[in-house]
């Protein structure tokens, strides 16, 4: 019998756990998070905070998850430190614990720019329950709101705000929303659906200071001098992975924790998923962090079922995301921008401007290697998987941004064994 | 448990299952009446012209569900006992990580609704009305089959 620790009580860590229990039902497990709820979905408190969720609804799992698993949970309890070579971790309350194997799925936390007043009271990050807590404390006395950048954490704060009948300034560096996940031209559709329905971005503009007195914010300053008058502050500024814990050990780290082919680290009873993992990126071809909850959910299946026995290797991830604002549904697959001078790219595009709807494809060879799809997602798992599987596309490149392609299109190319079709 | 399986030499790409589908997901259950809905009924079914070939597409339950995975809600269950994906509309946001995710394109966004529509084997009758609907007997409904080439 093994002592399993995951580390992480979200995407990842859940989906470890269960990977765990299909495999091994004696083993002990045991949960650790720093936050004091049930396995909650991160990506919901948007819809929480705009009141299209209850609290109840965001937890994910039922009341007795644990127990039916066989878990052990500790809540509010920070990992501090881990010790691989006694094979043991250590929290802030002094306690220790000990395993066989440990996964760290520890997720990340949000960037605040430093810049003077941005600790002020009102300035919020946007990821967990308790953020939205603290945020709904003010938003009835709350006239204006910034949201500080324009990448998805930022507008889905900014579009919760608006449900909430506040004014929303989203103040953005770039010139365009979205500039992790889209290109200019989706990015523009993006940005008419938001103004739209009222919400106002100002584009090539940083705060430079939060204002305000005794510790209670009344407004920022831009670059440009300009002064906005606000009650609140959400801040989208990137997230950066908690790889705190690992600090000062053998555990190798470039931005998050590297992964290996089983998503170990350089420790081989370490394991790690999620958006703390540095995983090998399909498009990229090379070891890079792509947060996104379905990722985060595959990479802890995988390196639970790992930890209980298997050895199973990942195929990598592919940067991608889907959203919606106001109706205009988005997903962006892999390589979404290209450097126009780079040759060895090739782009194909359709722009219905009457219907909303663009689409655009990134080539390389003659593997798809990216997408982009707004107005119009159907299919799109279609493509995601000929981006996996590197399927080279040449014969049906003339289809690909055809109204009617669809799985029928690649089922000869992708070379596995039709079962429904007879 | 049972499964669609399609003919694709019979199918004629009439889109009667198409049809069929969508009234019975509709409300009021009738072709003429479900066209009036403040929500339109769209099909779980999509036929697909590809090479020559008509194709019947829609979800297939598949056992290692990538829906499923992606389901940042958790509106989204493998029930391994009815082989089938479940879907709780009630905790459904329209996320579309689902339709993102499915690499047979079953899954369809209902943007109206905010909800995806994917087949669900009209799980409260019989047989899916799809079956009956073919009128060259393309859609098969049977246990597990070995496929004969």
């Amino acid at each position: 019998m093994n002592q399993f620790i995951i580390i992480g009580n979200s995407a990842a860590g859940i989906a470890g756990l269960e990977a765990i229990r299909e495999k091994d039902k004696d083993s002990k497990v045991i949960v650790i998070s720093d936050e004091n709820y049930s396995a909650y979905c991160r990506c919901m408190i948007s819809y929480y905070l705009a009141k299209e969720v209850s609290e109840d609804n965001l937890l994910y799992r039922p009341k007795n998850f644990y127990k039916e698993n066989n878990v052990e949970l500790l809540l509010n309890k920070k990992v501090t430190k881990v010790d691989p070579k006694k094979n043991r971790i250590i929290c802030e309350d002094k306690s220790q614990l000990g395993y066989d194997a440990l996964l760290i799925a520890t997720g990340s936390t949000p960037k605040f720019p430093e810049i003077p007043g941005i600790k002020k009271r009102g300035v919020f990050g946007f990821r967990t329950i308790k953020d939205v807590k603290e945020i709904e404390g003010l938003v009835p006395v709350t006239k204006t709101a910034c949201i500080m950048g324009g990448g998805l954490i930022g507008l889905k704060a900014a579009y919760a705000l608006k449900k909430r009948n506040i004014d929303v300034k989203v103040i953005i560096k770039s010139k365009q929303v979205l500039s992790q996940m889209l290109d200019f031209e989706a990015a523009l559709l993006v940005q008419k659906k938001l103004e739209e329905h009222g919400i106002e971005i100002i584009f090539n503009q940083d705060v430079t200071e939060v204002i305000g007195d005794e510790g209670e914010l009344k407004a920022v300053k831009l670059d440009s001098g300009k002064v906005i008058g606000c009650s609140l502050i959400i801040v989208g500024k990137g997230v950066s992975p908690n790889l705190g814990l690992v600090k000062d050990t053998e555990i190798k780290v470039s931005e998050g924790i590297i992964a290996d082919g089983l998503l170990r680290t350089s420790i081989p009873n370490i394991y790690v998923a999620g958006d703390v993992a540095e995983t090998y990126d399909i498009t990229l071809g090379k070891h890079s962090i792509n947060a996104l909850w379905p990722i985060a959910v595959e990479q802890g299946r995988l390196a639970g079922s790992n930890m209980a026995g298997d050895k199973i290797n990942y195929e990598g991830s592919v940067g991608m995301n889907s959203i919606e604002f106001f109706g205009l549904p988005i997903v962006s697959l892999g390589i979404f921008k290209i450097n126009p001078d780079d040759k060895s790219f090739e782009e194909l595009k359709l722009n219905n401007v009457k219907e909303n709807i663009y689409k655009k494809i990134i080539l390389r060879g003659n593997a798809l290697v990216g997408a982009i799809f707004a107005g119009d997602i159907k299919n799109s798992g279609v493509y995601l998987r000929l981006i996996r599987k590197r399927v080279d596309v040449s014969s049906i490149k003339d289809k690909l941004l055809e109204a009617n392609f669809g799985y029928p299109d690649v089922i000869d190319l992708i070379k596995e064994k039709e079962k429904l079709y007879v | 448990m049972k499964q669609l399986y399609y003919d694709v030499k019979k199918c004629l790409g009439c889109k009667s299952c198409e049809i069929a589908c969508a009234i019975a997901h509709s409300v009021t259950q009738d072709l003429f009446k479900s066209i009036k809905e403040q929500r339109l009924s769209l099909p779980r079914k999509k036929v697909y012209f590809s090479a020559g070939k008509n194709y019947p597409v829609s979800c297939r339950h598949c056992e290692d569900p990538k829906c499923v995975v992606a389901c940042m809600s958790g509106c989204l269950t493998y029930d391994k006992e009815k082989k089938m994906v479940i879907h709780d509309e009630s905790r459904c946001v329209g996320c579309w990580m689902c339709v993102m995710s499915c690499p047979y394109g079953a899954i369809r966004p209902n943007i109206k609704t905010k909800i995806p529509v994917r087949c669900d084997k009209c799980k409260d009758k019989e047989e899916p009305v799809c079956v009956q609907a073919c009128p060259t007997g393309a859609i098969i409904w049977q246990e597990e089959m070995v496929i004969k080439k």
